[in-house]
């Protein structure tokens, strides 16, 4: 069996590397897709520890994570795709109507 | 009790019933909102029948929520919130029909925030609060309100995301979900303060307090206005009440932990968004940085650590949010059909509408402080629970930041009381708007000038006994 730590380990590099990505990355689209990485390395931290405790909430807890990332995916290329339409380009740095 | 979660099951009903009128209709239709504002004020006396009941405090569904006072100031406080948006959107053709079902959908995300003690309730709610208030922030028809909508989208995932690699920390390091077994449970320490530091992080980013506080201007200045003012009072009172409950329920045994960072980060964001606010010249960016400014006197509530301390929050919270209500009825009157308001369109306000000025002259000194108004008394109990709880350094900052607060919310009333040039154009009055208004403005005068009984509720719902 793989030891608990290196999973969490895995999970944080994950977490790192979505949170990175959400920083760096001028595309909104890989911008949202960074974000939902940084949910899974939390779901997948969930599960590893409910299977280390034997508990069965933390498995719950990935689940709803997953269902929510769905809705909100839902909701983000919506968004995303209505942002697009007004300007047939996706790059955050010229969607900077707003700013001072 | 089978009707302590009745408020909430109010507003579920009342969802379904708005989105059926709206498939019925296939349009707009003003029984939307009327539909909605009826399960607003049904949850709401539900709330106060709920408030002389005896069986309180409740703890429901394997202690993932908890009904007690707290929760039901909460709910009353999100309920006003949500009739503020409402009534300030009333049968407006620019928010498009889904907007009363989805300013109901994120109330409920609101309530459920007040009621939660445990991760995934907590979770649950953080996300049916954002969801629909992307789509509403987005909802303008114009480019700044997309615009707004994907900021606020990208930034509320990405501190969702935060928030839940922090939690998931903390289900490691303790092995409960259950906020008041955590203090209970062996903490596995470092796992557990990177777990804290980083839900903290993700709870004050929706919060907006300084350094994460970018999101908030764009997107306020985008979305339209009864969104804004909903996103100022509803989502401020949410993120607060899960914010205190967190940390008093599962961490009051450690307060050395979390009290110093929150109380720097609370004495930064008073000082430095009062200073920010200085220079907007938008109403609604003027707006956005006294919301931050506002989100640090809330947390100098928290970082007290003390019973007066949550209870000062609740009563500024109220303040806040009357002020605030007051304050985007009037813009909203005065934009008409032009999606914001800047320092130079109340330029002769006097003029044009005496009352409207008075309106907003009330709203804006109780956002500064002036005593006869609410705000003064807000700040008084605030600084009163920083005193208690030893910490002069809180008092200091928000005695400083309330004062560079009163430039900038003296500004707008300047220009309003300055002669215009040209016609002098009459503001129509829609009567939605004007009841919002008058019921804010005697509310922010009325506690100004006698608060015993808002007092006394608050007293009585925040009675945490394990704090000092």
């Amino acid at each position: 069996m793989i030891p608990l730590n290196w999973v969490v380990a895995l999970g944080a590099a994950l977490f790192a590397i979505g949170a990175v990505g959400v920083l760096v990355r001028k595309n909104p689209l890989i911008m949202f897709m960074a974000a939902e990485m940084m949910w899974n390395a939390a779901a997948l931290v969930f599960v590893t520890f409910a299977r280390s405790f034997h508990d069965m909430t933390g498995q719950v807890m990935a689940f709803i994570i997953i269902g929510t990332a769905a809705a909100e995916v839902g909701i983000g290329l919506a968004i995303i795709v209505s942002v697009y339409h007004h300007r047939h380009r996706l790059d955050i740095d010229e969607v900077s109507e707003l700013k001072g | 009790m089978s009707g302590a979660l009745g408020p909430e099951y109010t507003i579920v009903l009342g969802v379904f019933a708005t989105m059926i009128m709206v498939m019925l209709a296939k349009n707009r239709t003003i029984l939307a909102y009327w539909a909605a504002l009826a399960a607003v004020v049904v949850s709401g006396v539900w709330t106060i029948i709920l408030w002389s009941d005896r069986a309180l405090p409740l703890s429901l569904y394997a202690q993932g929520v908890t009904v007690d006072g707290f929760s039901l100031v909460i709910n009353g406080l999100v309920l006003l919130a949500s009739a503020g948006a409402l009534l300030i959107g009333w049968n407006d053709e620019r928010y498009g029909a889904d907007f009363p079902a989805l300013v109901l959908l994120a109330l409920l995300g609101m309530m459920v925030l007040g009621l939660a003690n445990n991760f995934l309730v907590l979770f649950l709610g953080i996300e049916l609060l954002s969801l629909p208030l992307y789509i509403l922030a987005a909802s303008g028809g114009y480019a700044e309100s997309r615009e707004a909508g994907l900021k606020y989208l990208l930034l509320g995932a990405f501190s969702s995301g935060i928030l839940l690699f922090g939690l998931a920390l903390l289900y490691g390091a303790s092995g409960t979900m259950v906020f008041t077994q955590l203090g209970n449970s062996p903490l596995i320490l470092p796992l557990a303060g990177a777990g804290l530091a980083l839900t903290v992080v993700g709870l004050v980013f929706k919060l907006g307090i300084i350094p994460f506080h970018m999101w908030v201007p764009d997107v306020y200045e985008g979305s339209p206005l009864p969104v804004t003012s909903y996103m100022a009072f509803g989502t401020k009172v949410a993120a607060a009440a899960v914010l205190l409950r967190f940390l008093f329920f599962g961490f009051s045994l450690a307060v050395g932990w979390w009290e110093p960072a929150l109380g720097y980060l609370a004495v930064l964001t008073m000082v430095a968004g009062n200073l920010l606010a200085l220079a907007q010249k938008d109403m609604k960016r003027l707006l956005a940085y006294s919301g931050i400014a506002n989100a640090g006197y809330v947390l100098v509530g928290i970082s007290a650590h003390n019973q007066s301390g949550a209870r000062a929050m609740l009563f500024y919270l109220l303040v806040y949010g009357l002020a605030v209500l007051a304050a985007f009825a009037v813009f909203t009157m005065v934009a008409g059909d032009r999606k914001s308001v800047s320092l130079n369109d109340l330029t002769g306000l006097a003029r044009r509408s005496p009352w409207l000025t008075a309106f907003l002259t009330v709203a804006m000194l109780s956002l500064a402080g002036i005593p006869l108004t609410g705000g003064f008394v807000g700040k008084f109990y605030l600084l009163q629970a920083a005193l208690y709880a030893n910490e002069p350094g809180l008092a200091i900052g928000l005695v400083v930041g309330a004062m560079i607060g009163l430039a900038a919310y003296v500004r707008p009333l300047q220009r309003a009381f300055q002669a215009g040039d040209g016609a002098v154009v009459p503001i129509r009055w829609p009567i939605a708007g004007a009841v919002v208004v008058i019921i804010a403005v005697l509310g922010t005068i009325g506690l100004g000038v006698y608060p015993a009984p808002i007092v006394h509720i608050v007293n009585h719902s925040a009675a945490f006994d394990w704090l000092h």
